[in-house]
């Protein structure tokens, strides 16, 4: 294909470089002939008629696919037609005829005719060439036919009575070149003949092989020729001086680049040749181009497509952002929520462990600061019981006892509230260590026995054989089975309180029974919670926080215990706790 | 000869106290008003048992505790906390300062001779 279009390129530039060499060979005349100019147009010029010859040899002269005449030669004569105000007349025949019609002066001017002095004889021509043009032979593609004497003994067409053969005959024959001449009336003929192998060869110009050659199924050989002016050739002696006003114009014209000389060259050679591609090369062509508009509606399509697509997913990408967008929004509000929420929540946090410090810090004080004076109250009068000051009268003993009373009291009471806020706070710490609950139980029971036996009680105490050690806070165990008897003695005023202790899986159960007041069902469930001592009533009575047994219930939990009651009114109540064997093995 | 009991407390009552039961005991007194003068007390008396209140002003009972401990002269002497503070862990927090033992405030004269006695070295056995 690269050689294809080498040779195509070729050609076009051997058309530009016949056409440049008509060009040069034209510039003297130019000089010459430019500075008369204009003539006068002769009165008798308007309207006049010119009959002019066609033949067939494009793209010198020919007639048009729509019947029209055409080629340079025409085109030239038609602008100097306009000018001149000229009819222009165009009688059709072959090149022979066309000669031969000129000569009798039945038309006025034959275009394309090659000067030489015989015709000048016969015909008058004008001065400045309208083109020069190469004569080449031609051949079907692939005939080797590289050199003049690769014609020697072949068939070869030519155009009969042209100049071309007479010249080519005297170059074979200088060579001492035979060959068979086949006349032919025109190129177009001839080109068939060469091509469906009637003729090897056949002479042209240069312009026709140009323009028709490849569409023949013919190529150029390297054998060129004879270099020859085109003219018109007009009827010799005829009136109207033809030739002198086409020299006139010729000169004009060709002076100037953008004339209709030009124009003509350029449309007839050079774009024709260019035009002429060959049929392969059309197709090929015409298939490219069927398949670059394929693709490219190929590619329109898929481009609308991808478009179309592509809009969808922006879309689709637009929503997912919007969507995205919505949910970083709302994240970051739940966020900033969050940290709002945390941030008053270590505020509140700080601020509970704030108030828990001042609290516990306000509980040691309130437990030094309360305790410093009733050390005193509690000391001196134990002093002075014990008669280390001296002697005490009757009356004095007794009133120092009350006092002792109730400083006692109220240090109990002090311990109790001291001892729920601690529990409440979470301050309350447990020391879990082994010791005997057997020997405990004994302790408290002999701690409390004075009491008992003051309110005219009895108080029995029952502790299973298999009950031995535990692992517990002893401090707090025995503050809970105090505290039970306490208000056993405290709610019983006659009868007896009993202690007992049994095992059972996995646990020590002690139960404190007395033969008291009892407590009403009602009642019960609100027991142990804190500052419940139940009727009113009785508190008078029955002095007390009423801070006792929920000490005790929370106590208990937190050794991994329970406490529950059975009561009955006036029959007495029933206390009893579970302890775990060793804490944390519930 | 009389043993000899290092009480260091703040409070003038409690002093006054504990002061005359341990006298009416047959006890020595040496009172100290603070840990500073507490320590240097025990290191110039030497005395058979130190009781020690823990709430003082200036430095606590723990410190002079430990500082007592960290003295070898004095390392063998028992110290008795004495204290009105009941909130969690502040008998372990005095063992831990080397305490011997730890009685609560208010005192009972009518034991606390007994609970004394419990940390003389020269009364057992």
């Amino acid at each position: 294909m690269f050689s294809t279009i080498t040779r195509m390129i070729r050609y076009y530039t051997s058309g530009m470089h016949a056409f440049a060499m008509s060009r040069s060979r034209g510039w003297p005349l130019l000089v010459l002939l430019a500075a008369p100019s204009p003539f006068p147009n002769p009165a008798w010029a308007d309207g006049r008629t010119v009959s002019v010859g066609v033949y067939e040899n494009a793209p010198k002269v020919f007639t048009s696919d729509a019947g029209k005449p055409s080629g340079i030669f025409i085109d030239i004569i038609e602008q100097i037609a306009r000018a001149e105000g000229w009819h222009l007349r165009y009688v059709p025949g072959t090149w022979a005829e066309g000669l031969e019609r000129a000569r009798k002066g039945e038309i006025d001017l034959m275009p394309d005719v090659a000067y030489t002095a015989e015709r000048e004889k016969i015909y008058a021509f004008h001065k400045i060439p309208v083109l020069s043009v190469w004569s080449q032979v031609y051949a079907r593609k692939g005939s080797g036919i590289q050199s003049i004497l690769d014609l020697h003994g072949k068939r070869i067409a030519a155009l009969e009575n042209s100049l071309q053969l007479q010249t080519f005959t005297r170059l074979t024959n200088s060579f001492g070149l035979k060959f068979t001449l086949i006349p032919v009336p025109d190129y177009k003929t001839e080109f068939e003949m060469v091509a469906t192998g009637k003729a090897d060869a056949g002479l042209t110009n240069r312009l026709y092989g140009l323009m028709h050659a490849r569409k023949a199924g013919l190529e150029d050989t390297p054998v060129m020729f004879d270099p020859a002016p085109f003219f018109f050739a007009a009827p010799r002696n005829a009136p109207g001086q033809l030739p002198e006003i086409i020299d006139r114009h010729l000169a004009q014209m060709k002076k100037d680049p953008r004339s209709a000389y030009y124009a003509a060259m350029k449309r007839w050679t050079s774009e024709e040749v260019e035009f002429r591609l060959p049929a392969w090369l059309q197709i090929f062509g015409f298939i490219l181009g069927g398949v670059l508009l394929m693709s490219l509606g190929g590619s329109f399509i898929l481009k609308h497509q991808v478009n179309a697509r592509t809009r969808e997913l922006q879309l689709v990408n637009r929503e997912m952002e919007r969507r995205i967008d919505d949910r970083t929004l709302t994240l970051q509000e739940t966020n900033a929520r969050l940290l709002t929420a945390l941030e008053a929540l270590a505020g509140a946090t700080e601020h509970a462990e704030a108030a828990d410090r001042i609290k516990s810090a306000f509980l040691a004080t309130m437990s030094h600061e309360l305790r410093t004076p009733l050390n005193s109250i509690i000391g001196f009068t134990g002093i002075l019981l014990q008669g280390l000051s001296g002697p005490l009268n009757e009356e004095q003993a007794k009133q120092l006892t009350m006092v002792k009373g109730s400083a006692s009291h109220l240090l109990s009471l002090i311990n109790d509230i001291l001892d729920i806020s601690k529990i409440e706070a979470g301050q309350l710490e447990l020391v879990p260590e082994p010791f005997d609950l057997r020997e405990s139980i004994h302790k408290v029971a002999q701690s409390i026995r004075p009491l008992v036996e003051s309110k005219g009680l009895t108080l029995s105490v029952q502790v299973a054989p298999d009950v031995g050690t535990i692992v517990s806070d002893v401090r707090r165990v025995e503050q809970i089975l105090l505290n039970l008897l306490s208000n056993a003695v405290k709610f019983t005023d006659h009868g007896e309180i009993s202690v007992r202790c049994v095992r059972e899986a996995g646990h020590y159960v002690t139960s404190v029974t007395d033969t008291g007041i009892g407590i009403r069902e009602e009642d019960l469930e609100r027991l142990f919670l804190p500052f419940r001592q139940i009727d009113a009533g009785l508190s008078r009575k029955y002095e007390g926080t009423g801070l006792g047994l929920s000490i005790c219930k929370k106590m208990i939990e937190l050794v991994g215990g329970s406490i529950w009651v059975e009561s009955r009114v006036n029959s007495g109540s029933t206390f009893s706790f579970s302890l775990p064997l060793e804490r944390g093995s519930t | 000869m009389k043993q000899k009991i290092l009480y260091i407390e703040d409070n003038e009552q409690n002093l006054y106290l504990v002061t005359f039961i341990l006298e009416k005991g047959g006890y020595e007194v040496c009172a100290a008003r603070d840990g500073r003068e507490g320590i240097d007390l025990a290191a110039a008396v030497k005395p058979d048992l130190i009781l020690l209140d823990i709430q003082l002003p200036l430095m606590d009972g723990y410190t002079v505790a430990r500082q007592l401990r960290s003295n070898p002269e004095l390392a063998e002497i028992p110290i008795v906390a004495l204290t009105s503070y009941a909130m969690a862990g502040d008998r372990e927090k005095a063992i831990a300062a080397g305490c011997n033992g730890y009685i609560e405030k208010p005192i009972n004269p009518d034991t606390f001779m007994q609970q004394v006695e419990l940390h003389l070295p020269g009364r057992e056995g």
